[in-house]
């Protein structure tokens, strides 16, 4: 008995040390609320990469902690679901399949770049932080490349309560989805010249602040052609290697 | 029962007692708060049956780190008792206007109000929630200092601890309250809350803790029922 007693004790324990290196955070398909944006009358088709539909990041921490964020198929589903507001018809196609091929006014191509993430011991500070990069290859009808657009996004989450850290990166990484879902249907227009630029985009006049912030990447290093006072709204957004590398 | 036994019962009796008239004084004492209220009011304020308030954290991309559980404890205070107002969940609001309300998107200053209200679907989406005031919440709660040491011991005959620890949070709090009806600011609370605690120890620590974090929630949420539910500009 005393000995079925320790056995379980001791696999418990081991259990325990195991699970207090490694964190295991999933993401259980969020869905984003429909944007209140006007939609633009445009066939699109979507195309998007592997990563897209599964993504997963594992990371040792500070050379202790193994983190792995399973965002699974949380991106497309936000994507899918953005597209299906902006444009009046959307066609999800395959690797091989062009906008020629499906009569489209457009085809979208999504990737994931890079994914990085902080811990409140990392940044000193309460928050858990999620930083995400897309990108947006965006072809006219006749194929030809119009925009290659990287989306640096951005999300944060405090941490409170003493189990939250699992829950706070979920929220980090729904909040960055947000973002470059508000920056894709905001600036899309103006970023392809398809559709109507004036219609969702922020205007010149009387929303500066809000278009500073739109302009604010996540890169630690300004873009020569921006300018400085935009350059200097990224301060607490700075990360890593998340450089605006327009191909 | 051995006498052994009845001995060890017997001597736990006046030791719950104890414990628990020491975790009962630190709860009664708690630590030393102190708390500033300001407020600025720059236009008439009230609320009608049907208008709600929404209260928010300011964008963290224009450095706020405004805690969660501090947004959702001012939007509990203010919509709590008899004098309560309507309080919308920020998350649904920030939903419903999505992506209008986002970190990166939000409007900053109220001189954007008015670009704001003109998105597609803003305006009628407020409407149909009644919101009539955002509130704003900037600021956070730090720890400002302490000291003191405390040692604690264990051995085979038991264990405690002696010594003496105390620390000092400041929670510094602005709530800026947005009229959506007129599109401008009625004005501004200010909290500043500064609490010190205490852990003495003899065998046994006693924690008389300072609540500055829900004394600022609670006193602003005070102040700003008031400056919402009052009519009049005099701040």
């Amino acid at each position: 008995m005393t000995g079925r007693l320790s056995a379980t004790v001791a696999v418990v324990l081991t259990a325990l040390a195991i699970a207090g290196c490694s964190n295991q955070v999933a993401l259980r398909n969020p869905t984003l609320p429909d944007p209140l944006l006007n939609q633009l009358p445009l066939k699109v088709a979507v195309r998007y990469s592997p990563e897209m539909s599964n993504y997963v990041h594992e990371e040792e921490v500070l050379g202790r902690q193994k983190w792995t964020i399973n965002l699974g198929e949380a991106n497309k589903l936000a994507f899918r679901h953005l597209f299906g507001s902006m444009f009046s018809e959307v066609v999800e196609v395959d690797a091989e399949t062009g906008a020629e091929t499906v009569g489209a006014d457009a085809l979208i191509e999504a990737s994931i770049e890079a994914f990085e993430f902080a811990l409140p011991a990392q940044s000193r500070s309460d928050a858990y932080t999620i930083w995400i990069r897309y990108r947006l290859r965006i072809f006219d009808a006749a194929g030809t490349e119009i925009s290659n657009w990287p989306i640096a996004a951005y999300g944060k989450a405090g941490s409170e309560g003493m189990f939250s850290a699992d829950e706070s990166l979920a929220r980090a990484a729904v909040l960055a989805m947000r973002d470059a879902a508000a920056m894709i249907g905001l600036r899309f227009a103006r970023e392809t010249g398809l559709g109507d630029p004036g219609g969702n985009a922020v205007p010149a006049g009387g929303g500066e602040e809000a278009e500073e912030r739109l302009n604010a990447r996540t890169d630690k290093q300004p873009a020569a052609e921006e300018p400085a006072d935009v350059a200097a709204n990224t301060g607490n957004t700075a990360r890593g290697d998340f450089t605006d590398d327009r191909g | 029962m051995t006498e052994a036994r009845r001995n060890a019962a017997v001597s736990t009796g006046p030791c719950r007692t104890l414990v628990l008239g020491i975790a009962g004084m630190a709860v009664l004492l708690g630590g030393c708060v102190t708390a500033r209220l300001e407020q600025e009011k720059s236009a008439a304020t009230g609320i009608m049956d049907g208008e709600a308030v929404v209260v928010m954290a300011r964008s963290y991309h224009l450095g706020n780190e405004t805690e969660r559980g501090f947004t959702d404890c001012v939007g509990d205070e203010l919509g709590n008792g008899r004098t309560g107002l309507a309080v919308m969940p920020d998350e649904q609001f920030v939903d419903a206007l999505f992506p209008w309300l986002e970190p990166r998107t939000a409007p900053a200053e109220t001189k954007a109000l008015q670009r704001f209200m003109q998105r597609p679907g803003v305006r009628d989406r407020i409407r149909d929630s009644g919101v009539r005031y955002i509130v704003w919440l900037d600021g956070d709660t730090e720890r400002t200092g302490g000291g003191g040491s405390l040692s604690c011991a264990a051995g085979p005959g038991g264990g405690g601890c002696f010594g003496f620890a105390w620390w000092e949070n400041e929670a510094n709090y602005e709530a800026s309250i947005w009229d959506l009806k007129e599109l401008k600011s009625a004005g501004s609370v200010k909290a500043d809350v500064s609490g010190t605690s205490y852990l003495p120890a003899i065998v046994i620590p006693v924690p008389l803790i300072a609540r500055t974090k829900t004394a600022a929630c609670k006193n602003l949420a005070g102040r700003l029922r008031s400056f919402i539910a009052d009519t009049g500009t005099t701040g």
